[in-house]
Protein backbone atom coordinates (compact mmCIF):
# COMPACT_ATOMS: atom_id res chain seq x y z
CA UNK A 1 0.00 0.00 0.00
CA UNK A 2 1.36 3.15 -0.60
CA UNK A 3 0.52 5.18 2.32
CA UNK A 4 3.36 7.29 4.44
CA UNK A 5 1.30 6.92 7.46
CA UNK A 6 3.73 5.83 10.78
CA UNK A 7 1.39 3.37 12.16
CA UNK A 8 1.20 1.92 8.73
CA UNK A 9 4.91 1.75 8.44
CA UNK A 10 5.89 0.34 12.05
CA UNK A 11 2.68 -2.53 11.25
CA UNK A 12 4.88 -2.98 7.48
CA UNK A 13 8.71 -3.26 9.47
CA UNK A 14 6.73 -5.62 12.10
CA UNK A 15 5.71 -7.99 9.51
CA UNK A 16 7.81 -7.43 6.65
CA UNK A 17 10.39 -10.41 7.70
CA UNK A 18 7.80 -12.65 7.78
CA UNK A 19 6.03 -11.92 4.74
CA UNK A 20 9.31 -11.61 2.77
CA UNK A 21 11.09 -15.57 4.31
CA UNK A 22 7.56 -16.95 3.15
CA UNK A 23 6.98 -15.51 -0.15
CA UNK A 24 4.07 -13.67 1.07
CA UNK A 25 4.71 -9.85 -0.55
CA UNK A 26 3.22 -8.29 -3.14
CA UNK A 27 3.88 -5.02 -4.86
CA UNK A 28 1.38 -4.09 -7.72
CA UNK A 29 3.11 -0.82 -9.27
CA UNK A 30 3.31 -1.44 -12.75
CA UNK A 31 2.89 1.71 -14.94
CA UNK A 32 2.80 2.87 -11.78
CA UNK A 33 3.15 5.98 -10.25
CA UNK A 34 3.32 6.80 -13.86
CA UNK A 35 4.44 4.24 -17.08
CA UNK A 36 7.72 4.59 -18.15
CA UNK A 37 8.74 7.43 -21.19
CA UNK A 38 11.74 6.66 -22.43
CA UNK A 39 12.41 3.53 -25.00
CA UNK A 40 16.01 1.70 -24.44
CA UNK A 41 17.96 -1.22 -24.80
CA UNK A 42 20.96 -2.46 -22.88
CA UNK A 43 24.13 -3.59 -24.84
CA UNK A 44 27.41 -5.33 -23.51
CA UNK A 45 30.82 -4.49 -25.06
CA UNK A 46 33.44 -7.14 -24.23
CA UNK A 47 37.34 -6.03 -24.74
CA UNK A 48 39.67 -8.97 -24.47
CA UNK A 49 43.18 -8.93 -23.83
CA UNK A 50 44.27 -8.70 -27.63
CA UNK A 51 42.06 -5.58 -27.63
CA UNK A 52 39.37 -7.74 -29.77
CA UNK A 53 35.84 -6.18 -29.21
CA UNK A 54 32.68 -8.30 -29.10
CA UNK A 55 29.29 -6.90 -28.62
CA UNK A 56 26.54 -8.59 -27.34
CA UNK A 57 22.81 -7.38 -27.05
CA UNK A 58 20.53 -8.42 -24.38
CA UNK A 59 17.60 -9.89 -26.96
CA UNK A 60 15.27 -6.90 -27.75
CA UNK A 61 11.54 -7.87 -27.99
CA UNK A 62 10.84 -5.75 -30.86
CA UNK A 63 13.42 -7.71 -33.43
CA UNK A 64 11.98 -11.28 -32.07
CA UNK A 65 9.34 -13.03 -33.94
CA UNK A 66 5.91 -12.86 -31.36
CA UNK A 67 6.72 -16.99 -30.49
CA UNK A 68 10.34 -15.72 -29.11
CA UNK A 69 9.52 -12.13 -27.65
CA UNK A 70 6.84 -14.49 -25.15
CA UNK A 71 9.74 -16.48 -24.70
CA UNK A 72 12.44 -14.49 -23.86
CA UNK A 73 10.38 -11.87 -22.55
CA UNK A 74 12.44 -12.09 -18.69
CA UNK A 75 15.65 -10.47 -20.98
CA UNK A 76 13.48 -7.50 -21.37
CA UNK A 77 12.19 -6.84 -17.34
CA UNK A 78 16.06 -7.52 -16.18
CA UNK A 79 18.16 -5.20 -19.18
CA UNK A 80 15.08 -2.49 -17.71
CA UNK A 81 15.94 -2.90 -14.26
CA UNK A 82 19.47 -3.03 -14.10
CA UNK A 83 20.84 0.19 -15.64
CA UNK A 84 18.04 1.14 -12.31
CA UNK A 85 18.79 -1.14 -9.75
CA UNK A 86 21.86 -1.36 -7.38
CA UNK A 87 25.26 -1.03 -8.73
CA UNK A 88 26.38 -4.14 -6.77
CA UNK A 89 24.69 -6.45 -9.52
CA UNK A 90 26.80 -5.02 -12.46
CA UNK A 91 29.72 -6.92 -11.72
CA UNK A 92 27.61 -10.12 -11.79
CA UNK A 93 26.23 -9.39 -14.85
CA UNK A 94 29.64 -8.54 -16.54
CA UNK A 95 30.99 -11.63 -15.15
CA UNK A 96 28.23 -13.85 -16.75
CA UNK A 97 29.06 -11.69 -20.07
CA UNK A 98 33.04 -12.10 -19.59
CA UNK A 99 33.12 -16.29 -19.09
CA UNK A 100 30.57 -16.19 -22.15
CA UNK A 101 33.42 -14.67 -24.06
CA UNK A 102 35.86 -16.61 -22.88
CA UNK A 103 38.23 -18.16 -25.17
CA UNK A 104 41.36 -19.67 -24.21
CA UNK A 105 43.82 -17.70 -26.35
CA UNK A 106 42.37 -14.11 -25.81
CA UNK A 107 40.79 -14.06 -22.99
CA UNK A 108 38.08 -10.94 -22.43
CA UNK A 109 39.85 -7.83 -19.91
CA UNK A 110 37.17 -5.41 -19.56
CA UNK A 111 33.13 -5.41 -19.89
CA UNK A 112 31.44 -2.39 -20.60
CA UNK A 113 27.23 -2.59 -20.01
CA UNK A 114 25.60 0.40 -21.99
CA UNK A 115 22.15 1.62 -21.70
CA UNK A 116 20.48 3.03 -25.04
CA UNK A 117 17.42 5.36 -24.25
CA UNK A 118 15.01 7.72 -26.27
CA UNK A 119 12.43 9.82 -24.70
CA UNK A 120 8.71 9.48 -25.75
CA UNK A 121 7.69 12.66 -26.30
CA UNK A 122 3.75 12.99 -26.82
CA UNK A 123 2.89 14.70 -30.04
CA UNK A 124 6.31 14.18 -31.78
CA UNK A 125 5.90 13.21 -35.15
CA UNK A 126 5.64 8.98 -34.47
CA UNK A 127 6.84 8.37 -38.12
CA UNK A 128 10.48 9.04 -37.36
CA UNK A 129 12.88 6.75 -35.71
CA UNK A 130 13.65 7.56 -32.37
CA UNK A 131 16.82 8.81 -31.60
CA UNK A 132 18.65 6.46 -28.85
CA UNK A 133 21.23 8.31 -26.72
CA UNK A 134 23.94 5.95 -25.05
CA UNK A 135 24.88 5.86 -21.52
CA UNK A 136 27.27 4.25 -19.70
CA UNK A 137 26.48 2.68 -16.97
CA UNK A 138 29.29 -0.32 -16.46
CA UNK A 139 33.00 -0.24 -17.27
CA UNK A 140 35.05 -3.14 -15.51
CA UNK A 141 37.61 -4.86 -15.75
CA UNK A 142 37.72 -9.04 -15.46
CA UNK A 143 38.84 -10.26 -12.33
CA UNK A 144 40.82 -14.20 -13.14
CA UNK A 145 38.14 -15.44 -10.55
CA UNK A 146 35.35 -14.16 -12.68
CA UNK A 147 35.76 -16.85 -15.34
CA UNK A 148 35.66 -19.59 -13.10
CA UNK B 1 -24.15 -3.25 12.77
CA UNK B 2 -23.56 -5.31 16.29
CA UNK B 3 -20.52 -6.65 16.81
CA UNK B 4 -22.54 -10.05 16.92
CA UNK B 5 -23.85 -9.66 13.56
CA UNK B 6 -20.28 -8.97 12.26
CA UNK B 7 -19.14 -11.66 14.00
CA UNK B 8 -21.67 -13.94 11.98
CA UNK B 9 -21.06 -12.27 9.12
CA UNK B 10 -17.25 -12.90 9.23
CA UNK B 11 -17.96 -16.93 10.41
CA UNK B 12 -20.12 -17.18 7.43
CA UNK B 13 -18.39 -15.39 4.69
CA UNK B 14 -15.36 -17.33 5.43
CA UNK B 15 -16.45 -20.61 7.35
CA UNK B 16 -20.04 -21.39 6.07
CA UNK B 17 -19.35 -24.61 3.72
CA UNK B 18 -19.80 -24.15 0.58
CA UNK B 19 -18.58 -25.88 -2.81
CA UNK B 20 -15.21 -26.29 -3.98
CA UNK B 21 -16.10 -26.31 -7.53
CA UNK B 22 -14.58 -22.58 -7.66
CA UNK B 23 -11.19 -23.60 -6.29
CA UNK B 24 -11.51 -26.69 -7.64
CA UNK B 25 -11.60 -24.89 -11.30
CA UNK B 26 -8.84 -22.41 -9.79
CA UNK B 27 -6.50 -25.29 -9.46
CA UNK B 28 -6.62 -26.58 -12.86
CA UNK B 29 -6.04 -23.34 -14.55
CA UNK B 30 -3.45 -22.28 -11.44
CA UNK B 31 -1.88 -25.56 -12.15
CA UNK B 32 -1.68 -24.95 -16.36
CA UNK B 33 -0.39 -21.19 -15.54
CA UNK B 34 2.53 -22.28 -13.07
CA UNK B 35 3.30 -25.55 -16.11
CA UNK B 36 3.52 -22.59 -18.79
CA UNK B 37 5.11 -20.45 -17.26
CA UNK B 38 8.15 -23.37 -16.34
CA UNK B 39 8.21 -24.33 -20.15
CA UNK B 40 8.19 -20.82 -21.50
CA UNK B 41 11.14 -20.39 -19.14
CA UNK B 42 12.88 -23.36 -20.12
CA UNK B 43 15.37 -22.91 -22.69
CA UNK B 44 16.80 -20.04 -19.66
CA UNK B 45 16.57 -22.00 -16.82
CA UNK B 46 20.51 -22.25 -16.24
CA UNK B 47 20.83 -18.85 -17.52
CA UNK B 48 17.97 -17.08 -14.60
CA UNK B 49 18.86 -20.22 -12.01
CA UNK B 50 22.31 -22.38 -12.65
CA UNK B 51 25.08 -22.06 -10.90
CA UNK B 52 26.80 -19.34 -13.18
CA UNK B 53 23.65 -17.18 -13.57
CA UNK B 54 23.59 -13.80 -14.56
CA UNK B 55 23.25 -12.94 -10.84
CA UNK B 56 24.61 -15.07 -8.13
CA UNK B 57 22.88 -16.37 -5.20
CA UNK B 58 25.21 -14.15 -2.71
CA UNK B 59 24.77 -11.28 -4.88
CA UNK B 60 20.87 -11.67 -5.19
CA UNK B 61 20.89 -12.43 -1.28
CA UNK B 62 23.17 -8.64 -0.84
CA UNK B 63 20.16 -6.64 -2.93
CA UNK B 64 17.69 -8.55 -1.40
CA UNK B 65 18.41 -9.38 2.03
CA UNK B 66 16.61 -11.42 4.70
CA UNK B 67 16.42 -15.06 5.20
CA UNK B 68 14.29 -16.46 2.51
CA UNK B 69 12.27 -19.89 1.89
CA UNK B 70 13.97 -21.10 -0.93
CA UNK B 71 14.95 -25.00 -1.69
CA UNK B 72 18.00 -23.44 -3.34
CA UNK B 73 19.44 -22.61 -0.23
CA UNK B 74 19.44 -26.48 0.56
CA UNK B 75 20.31 -27.84 -3.22
CA UNK B 76 24.00 -28.47 -4.42
CA UNK B 77 25.43 -26.11 -6.52
CA UNK B 78 25.49 -28.06 -9.29
CA UNK B 79 23.46 -27.46 -12.77
CA UNK B 80 22.40 -30.83 -13.14
CA UNK B 81 20.56 -30.51 -9.98
CA UNK B 82 18.95 -27.53 -10.68
CA UNK B 83 17.84 -29.30 -14.22
CA UNK B 84 15.91 -31.73 -12.06
CA UNK B 85 14.90 -29.45 -9.52
CA UNK B 86 12.95 -27.65 -12.75
CA UNK B 87 11.56 -30.84 -14.47
CA UNK B 88 10.41 -32.01 -10.49
CA UNK B 89 8.68 -28.59 -10.70
CA UNK B 90 6.75 -29.00 -13.46
CA UNK B 91 5.97 -32.37 -12.62
CA UNK B 92 4.32 -31.33 -9.32
CA UNK B 93 2.48 -28.95 -11.28
CA UNK B 94 1.02 -31.46 -13.71
CA UNK B 95 -0.21 -33.65 -10.75
CA UNK B 96 -1.51 -30.05 -9.14
CA UNK B 97 -3.41 -29.53 -12.81
CA UNK B 98 -5.12 -32.90 -12.78
CA UNK B 99 -5.40 -33.26 -9.08
CA UNK B 100 -3.04 -35.92 -8.78
CA UNK B 101 -1.85 -35.97 -4.49
CA UNK B 102 -3.23 -32.68 -4.77
CA UNK B 103 -2.24 -31.17 -1.14
CA UNK B 104 1.09 -32.76 -1.66
CA UNK B 105 1.46 -31.33 -4.87
CA UNK B 106 0.37 -28.11 -3.90
CA UNK B 107 3.35 -27.71 -1.43
CA UNK B 108 5.70 -28.84 -3.66
CA UNK B 109 4.71 -26.27 -6.25
CA UNK B 110 4.43 -23.47 -4.00
CA UNK B 111 8.18 -24.44 -2.79
CA UNK B 112 9.23 -24.35 -6.07
CA UNK B 113 7.68 -21.45 -7.49
CA UNK B 114 8.32 -19.36 -4.00
CA UNK B 115 12.05 -20.83 -4.75
CA UNK B 116 12.41 -19.39 -7.90
CA UNK B 117 11.18 -16.21 -7.76
CA UNK B 118 13.45 -15.45 -4.16
CA UNK B 119 16.29 -16.72 -6.28
CA UNK B 120 15.70 -14.24 -8.76
CA UNK B 121 13.37 -11.31 -7.81
CA UNK B 122 14.80 -9.23 -10.81
CA UNK B 123 12.48 -11.15 -13.09
CA UNK B 124 9.30 -11.69 -11.76
CA UNK B 125 6.41 -9.54 -12.59
CA UNK B 126 3.15 -8.82 -10.41
CA UNK B 127 1.94 -12.13 -12.00
CA UNK B 128 4.56 -14.52 -11.11
CA UNK B 129 4.39 -13.03 -7.87
CA UNK B 130 0.39 -13.06 -7.42
CA UNK B 131 1.01 -17.40 -8.67
CA UNK B 132 2.85 -17.64 -5.50
CA UNK B 133 0.88 -15.71 -2.78
CA UNK B 134 -2.02 -17.59 -4.31
CA UNK B 135 -0.03 -20.68 -4.18
CA UNK B 136 0.32 -20.21 -0.33
CA UNK B 137 -3.58 -20.14 0.41
CA UNK B 138 -4.03 -22.85 -2.45
CA UNK B 139 -1.94 -25.49 -0.07
CA UNK B 140 -4.86 -25.23 2.59
CA UNK B 141 -7.82 -25.32 0.46
CA UNK B 142 -10.11 -28.40 -0.28
CA UNK B 143 -8.45 -28.06 -3.73
CA UNK B 144 -8.33 -31.54 -4.75
CA UNK B 145 -12.15 -32.35 -3.68
CA UNK B 146 -13.61 -31.55 -7.15
CA UNK B 147 -12.25 -32.43 -11.07
CA UNK B 148 -9.42 -34.46 -9.75
CA UNK B 149 -7.81 -38.01 -9.88
CA UNK B 150 -7.68 -38.06 -6.26
CA UNK B 151 -11.39 -37.77 -6.39
CA UNK B 152 -11.83 -40.59 -8.87
CA UNK B 153 -9.81 -42.69 -6.79
CA UNK B 154 -11.57 -42.42 -3.69
CA UNK B 155 -14.57 -42.29 -5.11
CA UNK B 156 -13.44 -46.10 -6.73
CA UNK B 157 -12.41 -47.10 -3.60
CA UNK B 158 -15.96 -45.83 -1.73
CA UNK B 159 -14.69 -43.64 0.35
CA UNK B 160 -16.57 -40.43 -1.15
CA UNK B 161 -20.17 -40.69 -2.54
CA UNK B 162 -20.83 -39.23 -5.94
CA UNK B 163 -22.11 -35.45 -4.30
CA UNK B 164 -19.14 -33.08 -3.67
CA UNK B 165 -18.81 -32.38 0.01
CA UNK B 166 -19.10 -28.42 0.96
CA UNK B 167 -16.22 -27.15 3.10
CA UNK B 168 -15.00 -23.71 4.77
CA UNK B 169 -14.08 -21.74 2.25
CA UNK B 170 -11.57 -19.24 3.85
CA UNK B 171 -8.59 -20.03 1.75
CA UNK B 172 -10.77 -19.20 -1.26
CA UNK B 173 -11.78 -15.80 0.30
CA UNK B 174 -7.69 -15.04 1.06
CA UNK B 175 -6.94 -15.21 -2.46
CA UNK B 176 -10.22 -13.51 -3.54
CA UNK B 177 -8.82 -10.61 -1.18
CA UNK B 178 -5.43 -11.03 -2.56
CA UNK B 179 -6.85 -9.78 -5.81
CA UNK B 180 -8.78 -7.28 -4.83
CA UNK B 181 -5.86 -6.16 -2.88
CA UNK B 182 -3.76 -6.01 -5.85
CA UNK B 183 -6.59 -3.67 -7.74
CA UNK B 184 -6.92 -1.48 -5.15
CA UNK B 185 -2.86 -1.40 -4.65
CA UNK B 186 -2.65 -0.62 -8.42
CA UNK B 187 -5.14 1.90 -8.27
CA UNK B 188 -3.92 3.83 -5.35
CA UNK B 189 -0.08 3.34 -7.14
CA UNK B 190 -1.17 5.14 -10.07
CA UNK B 191 -3.10 8.04 -8.36
CA UNK B 192 0.33 8.89 -6.85
CA UNK B 193 1.49 9.49 -10.15
CA UNK B 194 0.17 12.61 -12.68
CA UNK B 195 -0.02 10.73 -16.15
CA UNK B 196 -3.36 8.57 -15.16
CA UNK B 197 -5.09 11.43 -13.94
CA UNK B 198 -4.06 13.65 -16.45
CA UNK B 199 -4.79 10.69 -19.11
CA UNK B 200 -1.60 10.16 -20.38
CA UNK B 201 -0.60 7.20 -19.27
CA UNK B 202 -1.85 4.74 -21.82
CA UNK B 203 0.23 7.54 -24.87
CA UNK B 204 3.44 6.48 -23.26
CA UNK B 205 2.37 2.73 -22.35
CA UNK B 206 1.64 2.06 -26.26
CA UNK B 207 5.17 3.52 -27.41
CA UNK B 208 6.96 1.16 -25.39
CA UNK B 209 7.95 -1.03 -28.04
CA UNK B 210 9.94 -3.22 -25.46
CA UNK B 211 6.33 -4.34 -24.50
CA UNK B 212 4.17 -3.91 -27.86
CA UNK B 213 2.75 -6.99 -28.96
CA UNK B 214 0.53 -6.89 -31.96
CA UNK B 215 0.08 -3.88 -33.42
CA UNK B 216 -2.79 -1.75 -32.50
CA UNK B 217 -6.09 -0.20 -34.38
CA UNK B 218 -4.80 3.11 -35.97
CA UNK B 219 -8.16 5.12 -34.16
CA UNK B 220 -7.12 3.19 -30.34
CA UNK B 221 -3.92 5.33 -30.68
CA UNK B 222 -5.81 8.26 -30.64
CA UNK B 223 -4.72 10.76 -27.88
CA UNK B 224 -8.72 11.08 -26.50
CA UNK B 225 -9.18 7.60 -27.09
CA UNK B 226 -6.21 7.13 -25.03
CA UNK B 227 -7.13 9.28 -22.39
CA UNK B 228 -10.55 7.76 -21.95
CA UNK B 229 -8.41 4.93 -22.12
CA UNK B 230 -6.87 5.59 -18.81
CA UNK B 231 -9.09 7.15 -16.71
CA UNK B 232 -11.33 3.52 -17.52
CA UNK B 233 -8.63 1.64 -16.28
CA UNK B 234 -8.37 3.71 -13.12
CA UNK B 235 -11.93 3.12 -12.36
CA UNK B 236 -12.04 -0.28 -13.32
CA UNK B 237 -8.63 -1.17 -10.94
CA UNK B 238 -10.68 0.77 -8.33
CA UNK B 239 -13.67 -1.26 -8.72
CA UNK B 240 -12.43 -4.88 -9.26
CA UNK B 241 -10.56 -4.15 -6.05
CA UNK B 242 -13.78 -2.69 -3.81
CA UNK B 243 -16.91 -2.73 -5.82
CA UNK B 244 -16.30 -6.94 -6.80
CA UNK B 245 -17.84 -7.46 -3.26
CA UNK B 246 -20.88 -6.37 -3.93
CA UNK B 247 -23.04 -8.64 -5.82
CA UNK B 248 -25.04 -6.60 -8.17
CA UNK B 249 -21.70 -5.03 -9.63
CA UNK B 250 -19.59 -9.12 -9.32
CA UNK B 251 -20.83 -10.42 -13.13
CA UNK B 252 -20.85 -6.94 -15.27
CA UNK B 253 -17.05 -5.81 -13.15
CA UNK B 254 -15.67 -9.63 -14.14
CA UNK B 255 -16.86 -9.21 -17.33
CA UNK B 256 -15.29 -5.80 -17.95
CA UNK B 257 -12.41 -7.20 -16.08
CA UNK B 258 -11.73 -10.22 -18.58
CA UNK B 259 -11.86 -8.25 -21.66
CA UNK B 260 -9.96 -6.09 -20.30
CA UNK B 261 -7.29 -8.29 -19.76
CA UNK B 262 -7.88 -10.19 -23.04
CA UNK B 263 -7.05 -6.51 -24.92
CA UNK B 264 -4.06 -6.53 -22.88
CA UNK B 265 -2.73 -9.68 -23.38
CA UNK B 266 -3.35 -8.78 -27.49
CA UNK B 267 -1.69 -5.11 -27.08
CA UNK B 268 1.60 -6.11 -24.46
CA UNK B 269 3.80 -8.93 -24.37
CA UNK B 270 3.77 -10.17 -20.63
CA UNK B 271 4.10 -13.27 -20.67
CA UNK B 272 1.22 -15.39 -19.01
CA UNK B 273 0.67 -12.09 -16.30
CA UNK B 274 -3.05 -11.48 -17.81
CA UNK B 275 -4.12 -15.19 -17.50
CA UNK B 276 -2.21 -15.48 -13.83
CA UNK B 277 -4.97 -13.27 -13.22
CA UNK B 278 -8.01 -14.24 -14.93
CA UNK B 279 -7.64 -17.44 -13.72
CA UNK B 280 -8.63 -16.39 -10.17
CA UNK B 281 -11.93 -14.90 -11.38
CA UNK B 282 -13.59 -18.14 -11.42
CA UNK B 283 -13.16 -17.65 -7.43
CA UNK B 284 -15.60 -15.35 -7.65
CA UNK B 285 -18.52 -17.25 -9.02
CA UNK B 286 -21.35 -18.41 -7.23
CA UNK B 287 -20.83 -22.29 -7.32
CA UNK B 288 -24.97 -22.30 -7.79
CA UNK B 289 -23.92 -20.43 -11.11
CA UNK B 290 -21.28 -22.73 -11.94
CA UNK B 291 -23.72 -25.40 -11.49
CA UNK B 292 -26.62 -24.23 -13.79
CA UNK B 293 -23.53 -23.45 -16.45
CA UNK B 294 -22.33 -26.92 -15.94
CA UNK B 295 -26.22 -29.02 -16.14
CA UNK B 296 -26.88 -26.92 -19.07
CA UNK B 297 -23.39 -27.88 -21.25
CA UNK B 298 -24.04 -31.19 -19.68
CA UNK B 299 -27.57 -31.36 -21.18
CA UNK B 300 -26.39 -29.80 -24.39
CA UNK B 301 -23.94 -32.95 -24.71
CA UNK B 302 -26.21 -35.14 -23.91
CA UNK B 303 -29.05 -33.53 -26.68
CA UNK B 304 -26.14 -33.40 -29.30
CA UNK B 305 -25.20 -36.76 -27.91
CA UNK B 306 -28.58 -38.10 -28.33
CA UNK B 307 -29.19 -36.48 -31.88
CA UNK B 308 -25.42 -38.18 -32.92
CA UNK B 309 -26.96 -41.48 -31.95
CA UNK B 310 -29.90 -41.04 -33.65
CA UNK B 311 -28.16 -40.33 -36.98
CA UNK B 312 -26.27 -42.98 -36.63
Amino acid sequence: MPWNVSAVREVKELVRPYMVWSGLFQTWDMFAPDPKSINSYVRAVVITQDRHIKVWNFPRMEELSFWQRYRKERYRKFAEVLPEREEALWPDVAAHLARRFNGQDDPPYKVLLIQFRADIRPGTDESSEPVYKPNLFYEGYVEPGDLR
Amino acid sequence: MSLRKLAEAWEHFFFTPQSPVPIAVFRILYGICVSATVILMHGDWLEWFGVQAWISPSMMAKVEPGPRLTLFAVMPADDRWIAAFFWIFLGFAVLLTVGLWTRFSSVAVFLCLASIQQRNLLITHGGDAFLRVAGFFLMFAPAGAAFSLDRLIRIRRNREGSAVTPSAPWAQRMIQFELALLYFTSFLWKLKGHTWLHGTALYYVVHLHSIARFPLPEWIQRPMILQIGSWFALLLEFSLGVLIWFRPFRYPLLLLGLLFHLSLEYALNLPMFQWDILAAYVLFLDPADMDRVRSVLRQQWVRHGGASRTAA
